[in-house]
């Protein structure tokens, strides 16, 4: 058994390079376990990037990158039994009907709560004989959200969940997060760029540009530092304040 | 850019513009070869086969099939899908259905045309063979304004474009065998291909107009009873009993239909041919042969689905984020795809073996097939008929399956210069094998050839087993495979290779064929060394 106080993620000093491109240059990032981690930056900043990393689905090329104090691409199985992850583009198998697609995802994980799939699956109102390909893209998000709670994991990743869908669908997923984060130890990885989201549930955010750590640090301290005349200016401000200067560092460079 | 046909144009020069320099170079080549052959006078013969093969028929068929990729827009699509492979993203643009279809269309025709006419003019053809100025181009332009149509069609049922393509191209190649053997005057042939590519155009423009609008028929509801056969059989089995068997349960549901589909679909058109064959024995026998080839043919199509990682992924050749992060190690989800290779191999087989013996009694043609049999057994014996026959049957369906997923370890790499670099090889193998062997059985060089068999063999063997422990020592190090599935992967191996050696010593027991060369054969035969790279070409892909 690990211990309690170990970082659920810990990625230190990790570089990915596309090519001459530099997705992710040196970040370092800690998370501690049972907290909401919004991670906020511009398109192309890198977020998908180090969500990838996180899941296994691209290798440190320097670095190291652990979830649960294990290696994700040595370890798959390991890491991603314990993660609920929804993507942005939430490419469940349309041939699928919803009822085979709960009963194929709930094989994988053991935990899978059988009663909490049925009370989502009906306050999101999906049909179980309806194919996912014809699905709207909310219904998509909400059947991609089921899977990804059902089996209630240690670490839910949701990677740009709110991109393109309606109010209504974002309050879904805001509640998802919510309710993940009620059961106690639970630690939830939400990455956008509707900062009014992020600022409704996160904990603690961590700001990325052009592949670098802009910023890190709790939601409280972020606004604490940005109070400008003593009114404390919302996280859109401070973004586009703090990737104004970082874009004009770069520029200088 | 001042119109939309130079702007279509404009964009497969750019896209494929390697391409065009590689035609451009093939052109050059045969130019300056003539150049040096009649101007300069210089000597040279390229009558015999294979150098004709090599330098005249071999880069006009790969730059052939590349152009029917190109113009069809087959390089992208799903060959099986029942959608349109036309790019939906040229449906947006403010030309009509005419022009979409149209262009494409047009300047493949002047590809093909123009492809087979420098061919033709420039290249040094064998000496006393005449042959024809435009038909050939014309037949070049038809099998790709056909295959333009085909692919561009919608289709009521999964697979169906497949099985299309097959018989309307190859009822167009037939026909151009047929007028070769019957040396058909050029203004018949130009008579009968002419009208195809406007014929082609008018079925592929309906094609585009009613994709453009989004228009899929639909049969799966005439067949609505299968799928509530399979949902009640599904039904029946709440939960799926480890995540191995939900797995091979996706790959079933996703790949394992197509080839049984397919044969079910082709089956018919084969057999009904035993009705016109009467008694003669060799016809039958080669009927027969055909329906038995049919699944590993079709295999190989319905393989290229199955070594695809995904279809939802973003790149083409990807893992989909929802299969890469499936809590399983890639051993265990290259698994799930040999099963439902098995599955989809037996069920078609099954089809097979019960479409054979019904058609051969409903049609009159068993007793022929049954007096071929005993005569065949009255010769060698009744065991060793029995276990030929089980061998050969035996033979089919193993091929079947290894056509399957001989290729998994190219697909699942991801990687798109590896899985065409791989086709190109292929053909090139395709290509070069019919002239290497007619150079072999020419120039008398089969005893050599026969004489160096266990030479060969053991090259061969040896490149294997090499393969082998560089592919088993890169599993073991990134704990791919656990040591109890390696121990347990090379025992089954050695099991069934020795199996087949015994076989093989018990039927070829003759003095003159050594018994080493048989184990030689046995451990070629067993697949190993590419199955086993599989779950190194999917980590490869799944974590970049």
């Amino acid at each position: 058994m690990r211990a309690e106080n170990e970082p659920v993620i810990n990625v230190s000093e990790l570089t990915r390079r596309f090519g001459s491109t530099t997705a992710l240059d040196s970040v370092s990032l800690s998370m501690p376990r049972g907290a909401v981690y919004g991670l906020v930056g511009a398109n192309g900043a890198g977020k998908t990037t180090l969500i990838k990393h996180v899941l296994g689905l691209l290798r440190a090329q320097t670095g190291s990158v652990r979830v649960f104090g294990l290696d994700p691409v040595a370890d798959p199985v390991g890491v991603l039994s314990r993660i609920g992850y929804l993507s942005e583009e939430n490419d469940l198998p349309g041939w699928m009907r919803v009822d085979e697609l709960i009963r194929y995802s709930r094989a994988f994980y053991p935990a899978w709560d059988d009663d909490y799939a049925e009370e989502l699956r009906h306050s999101f109102a999906l049909d179980p004989a309806a194919k996912i390909k014809n699905l709207s893209k909310g219904q998509k998000a909400r059947a991609g959200i089921l899977v990804a709670l059902s089996y209630r994991p240690d670490l839910l990743v949701l990677d740009e969940p709110s991109s393109g869908l309606d109010p209504i669908v974002r309050r879904d997923i805001l509640g998802a997060i919510i309710r993940t984060i009620a059961d106690e130890g639970r630690t939830v990885l939400f990455s956008s760029h509707l900062l009014e989201e992020v600022e409704q549930v996160a904990d603690h955010v961590t700001m990325i540009n052009r592949g670098k750590i802009i910023l890190s640090a709790s939601l409280d301290s972020i606004r604490e530092s940005h109070r400008v005349d003593g009114r404390v200016p919302s996280l859109d401000e401070i973004f586009v304040t703090r990737v104004g200067i970082s874009a004009a560092t770069a520029s200088d460079g | 850019m001042r119109s939309a046909a130079a702007a279509i144009a404009w964009e497969f020069k750019q896209r494929h513009r390697w391409g065009l320099i590689a035609l451009i170079g093939d052109v050059s080549v045969l130019a300056i070869i003539k150049l040096v052959v009649v101007i300069r006078g210089v000597p040279i013969h390229l009558d015999s086969p294979e150098t004709f093969a090599l330098v005249v028929m071999m880069p006009l068929t790969v730059m052939f099939t590349y152009l029917l990729a190109v113009f069809s827009f087959g390089l992208d699509g799903d060959l099986s899908a029942r959608q349109s492979m036309y790019p939906a993203r040229m449906f947006t643009r403010p030309v009509t259905a005419d022009a979409l279809a149209g262009l494409p269309l047009l300047y493949g025709t002047i590809a093909m045309i123009f492809l087979w006419l420098v061919t033709r003019l420039l290249a040094l053809w064998p000496a006393g063979v005449a042959i024809p100025l435009v038909w050939p181009g014309l037949l070049l332009a038809s099998l790709l304004a056909w295959t333009q149509a085909l692919t561009w069609m919608a289709y009521p049922l999964t697979g169906l474009r497949i099985i299309a393509a097959v018989l309307v191209l190859g009822l167009i190649d037939a026909m151009a065998l047929l007028a070769l053997h019957f040396n058909v005057r050029e203004s018949v042939m130009l008579a009968i291909l002419a009208p195809q590519i406007p014929l082609a155009y008018l079925v592929a423009r309906s094609a585009v107009a009613r994709a453009r609008r989004g228009d899929v028929p639909d049969w799966r509801g005439a067949l609505a009873w299968l799928t509530r056969v399979a949902g009640v059989a599904s039904h029946r089995r709440q939960h799926f009993a480890s995540p191995a068997s939900a797995q091979a349960w996706f790959e079933w549901r996703r790949h394992g239909r197509s080839l049984p589909t397919w044969v079910v679909i082709l089956l018919p058109f084969e057999l009904v041919l035993l009705w016109v064959a009467g008694d003669s024995t060799a016809l039958i026998v080669e009927i027969l042969l055909s329906v038995l080839l049919t699944p590993p043919f079709m295999a190989t199509f319905a393989a290229a689905a199955v070594s695809k990682s995904s279809q939802n992924a973003s790149d083409a050749y990807g893992v989909s984020p929802f299969i890469a992060t499936r809590p399983l190690t890639n051993a265990e989800l290259v698994a799930a795809k040999l099963k439902m290779a098995i599955a989809s191999t037996i069920v078609a087989w099954v089809l097979v073996l019960i479409a054979i013996p019904l058609s051969l009694k409903l049609s009159g043609t068993s007793a022929v097939v049954l007096e071929y049999g005993r005569r065949f057994s009255s010769i060698v014996g009744a065991p060793r008929a029995f276990v030929l026959l089980a061998l050969v049957l035996w033979g089919f369906i193993a091929l079947t399956w290894t056509q399957l997923v001989q290729s998994l370890y190219i697909g699942l790499t991801g990687r798109g210069a590896v899985i065409k670099g791989s086709v190109v090889l292929v053909l090139g193998f395709f290509f070069l094998f019919g002239p290497v062997a007619e150079w072999i059985v020419e120039t008398q060089r089969l005893g050599r050839i026969w004489s160096s068999l266990p030479l060969i063999f053991s090259i061969l063997v040896s490149v294997k087993m090499i393969a082998v422990l560089w592919i088993g020592t890169r599993l073991y190090e990134r704990r791919l495979l656990s040591d109890r599935a390696l121990v347990t992967g090379a025992a089954v191996w050695s099991i069934a290779v020795f199996a087949l050696y015994v076989v093989l010593v018990w039927w070829f027991d003759a003095p003159h064929i050594p018994h080493y060369l048989l184990m030689l054969i046995a451990i070629l035969l067993i697949p190993l060394a590419r199955l086993s790279a599989a779950p190194l070409a999917l980590a490869w892909n799944r974590h970049r």
